[in-house]
């Protein structure tokens, strides 16, 4: 029983890290360039629902309305304003610009929010069914719900629209796709905006849980970093799955002497701290003995 | 005379180098024109500066007697310049039936119906129509890449090098739908190094050497010419 809770919990935390890095690789495969912003945005996300919350006075799920609408702007302008201008330059300016825009955005949130760590509003209510042994918080089942809605629409846009079909050609080959008719820079800039509205939620699903503060933005970057490396740089069910993995890592890591009890005496080992080294330390050794990430790219030149 | 393709006098730089230099062309609606020349020759260059890939310096391209030179790519191939790359280019994660949906611009049903089209002119591709473009041979890849460029039922078609490496028979099969795609009204201006085979089925040619044009004229007559016989096809 405590091995399904903790595949819940896994699952309902792996959903919401899946959006971060699943908005990081669209933008990643749409310019080749790592938006270092990516964090950022899940926080702005997270003190938008707080915003809307205060403001309407709604639950979480409602609030996602408007947050997606807010934030598939911040996506825009966050193109014209760090991609844009600088797009013919090698990639790392790209870098560059968008740790900034990070920057501007995290000290933004504290001017206006303060530095104490918030929380949002519930997704529908608070409380949980009992099932068996088992704890289902209606947060976590609608953490999980909203998420894994938003991937299948992704999905769904991505293969069964013109639009989609158009973004995912702009990515693979930008001057082929403009010599077809497409407009590519407004799919570029409609790529942060989807990278940004998936952020965006994910900083509304998270913040609930795990509060928001201005400075969270490194944190959930470097989460969707480790996932898009562990997927396999680019591959988007790779961010998914990496994502996953990351969570399923962080629940798992302090419950192990309660799984296990060979494991017990040594409890005190299993804090956060130590999650944080052997994780990084098993993502070391993945990358050692497979540097292409764990899921190979599902685009190969062909030999 | 009537053109859907007029180039007067282009020159355009790659880097620092002159790439093409008082460059002029013509193509008439329907006309398919060869455009024969060793590699380097600056024939890709003068396909991307039609479709707005590279830009002239100066001169001034016209489409449909309407100057085309300052817009961007897109515009172009809205307005019904159709563009062929060479080394095919297939979008390689995007399925074939994707590959050419996505370059249609009409309703649903129109693009069922061009889809369709494409795969009667290569029925080849048809049998793959699920498969991602990167797991396409070589000669299937032109072919798709071919019916990606007819998919916005373009006046004008850049064909460049389609030939390159494939194998004389699938070089035979790809060249040898020009005809077809020309009886349709559209018009082609084909790159080509393999110069008999793409005399065979073209009415003009062009020759260019080191970005300029060193002859022109009805294909029959340069195929017979010395000069381009001794540069082209081999004495």
């Amino acid at each position: 029983m405590l091995a399904l809770q903790l595949l819940f919990n896994a699952i309902a935390l792996g959903a919401a890290y899946a959006l971060v890095a699943l908005g990081f690789v669209l933008i990643l495969n749409a310019t080749s360039a790592v938006n270092f912003a990516q964090g950022d945005l899940v926080m702005v996300g997270g003190f938008g629902a707080l915003a809307f919350g205060s403001l309407l006075g709604l639950p979480g799920i409602v609030l996602l309305v408007p947050l997606l609408v807010v934030m598939i702007g911040i996506g825009f302008l966050l193109a014209f304003v760090a991609y844009f201008p600088v797009r013919k330059r090698p990639p790392d300016t790209v870098f560059i610009t968008t740790i900034a825009a990070g920057i501007i955005m995290s000290n933004g949130a504290n001017a206006i929010f303060g530095p104490e760590p918030r929380a949002t509003p519930s997704l529908v209510s608070s409380g949980d069914w009992q099932i068996g042994g088992l704890v289902v918080s209606y947060q976590s089942a609608a953490v999980i719900i909203v998420a894994a809605a938003l991937i299948v629409g992704l999905h769904l846009l991505f293969t069964r629209t013109q639009i989609g079909r158009r973004l995912r050609a702009t990515a693979q080959d930008r001057d082929v796709a403009a010599s077809i008719g497409i407009p590519v820079n407004l799919m570029v800039a409609a790529t942060f905006a989807v990278g940004a509205a998936l952020a965006g939620a994910a900083g509304l699903l998270l913040s609930r849980n795990f509060f928001v503060s201005p400075t969270d933005g490194a944190n959930y970057m470097l989460k969707a970093y480790i996932a898009v490396t562990l997927g396999g740089w680019g591959s988007i069910p790779g961010a998914v799955i990496g994502a996953l993995i990351i969570a399923a890592f962080e629940v798992a890591f302090p419950a192990l002497p309660a799984l296990i009890p060979a494991l017990a005496p040594y409890a005190e080992a299993f804090t956060q701290v130590w999650s944080t080294v052997v994780l990084y330390v098993l993502i070391l050794l993945i990358l050692w003995q497979r540097p292409q990430g764990l899921f190979g790219e599902a685009v190969r030149a062909r030999p | 005379m009537n053109t859907v393709l007029d180039i007067e006098q282009i020159e355009v730089r790659y880097g620092g180098v002159t790439a093409l230099r008082d460059v002029s062309l013509k193509v008439a609606p329907g006309q398919a024109v060869a455009l024969l020349g060793a590699n380097g020759a600056g024939k890709s260059t003068l396909l991307k500066t039609v479709i707005g890939l590279m830009r002239a310096r100066t001169g001034d391209v016209r489409f449909d007697g309407r100057s085309i030179a300052t817009l961007p790519p897109q515009r172009r191939a809205r307005l019904g310049v159709g563009y062929c790359p060479e080394g095919r280019r297939t979008f390689p994660g995007l399925q074939v039936r994707e590959n050419l949906m996505v370059a249609c611009w009409e309703g649903r049903a129109e693009r069922e119906r061009r889809v369709e089209e494409m795969f009667s002119l290569f029925p080849a591709l048809r049998q793959k129509a699920d498969h991602l473009a990167w797991q396409l041979s070589g000669g299937q890849q032109q072919m798709l890449a071919i019916g990606r460029s007819l998919m916005g039922r373009p006046r004008l078609l850049l064909l460049d090098e389609p030939s390159l490496g494939l194998s004389p028979v699938l070089t035979d099969e790809v060249i040898g739908r020009i005809p077809a795609i020309k009886q349709t009204g559209t018009a082609i201006l084909l790159a080509e190094q393999n110069a008999a085979k793409a005399l065979a089925v073209c009415d003009h040619a062009y020759v260019l050497q080191t970005g300029k044009v060193v002859g022109a004229g009805p294909a029959g007559e340069l195929a017979r010419s010395a000069d381009v016989r001794k540069a082209f096809l081999g004495g």
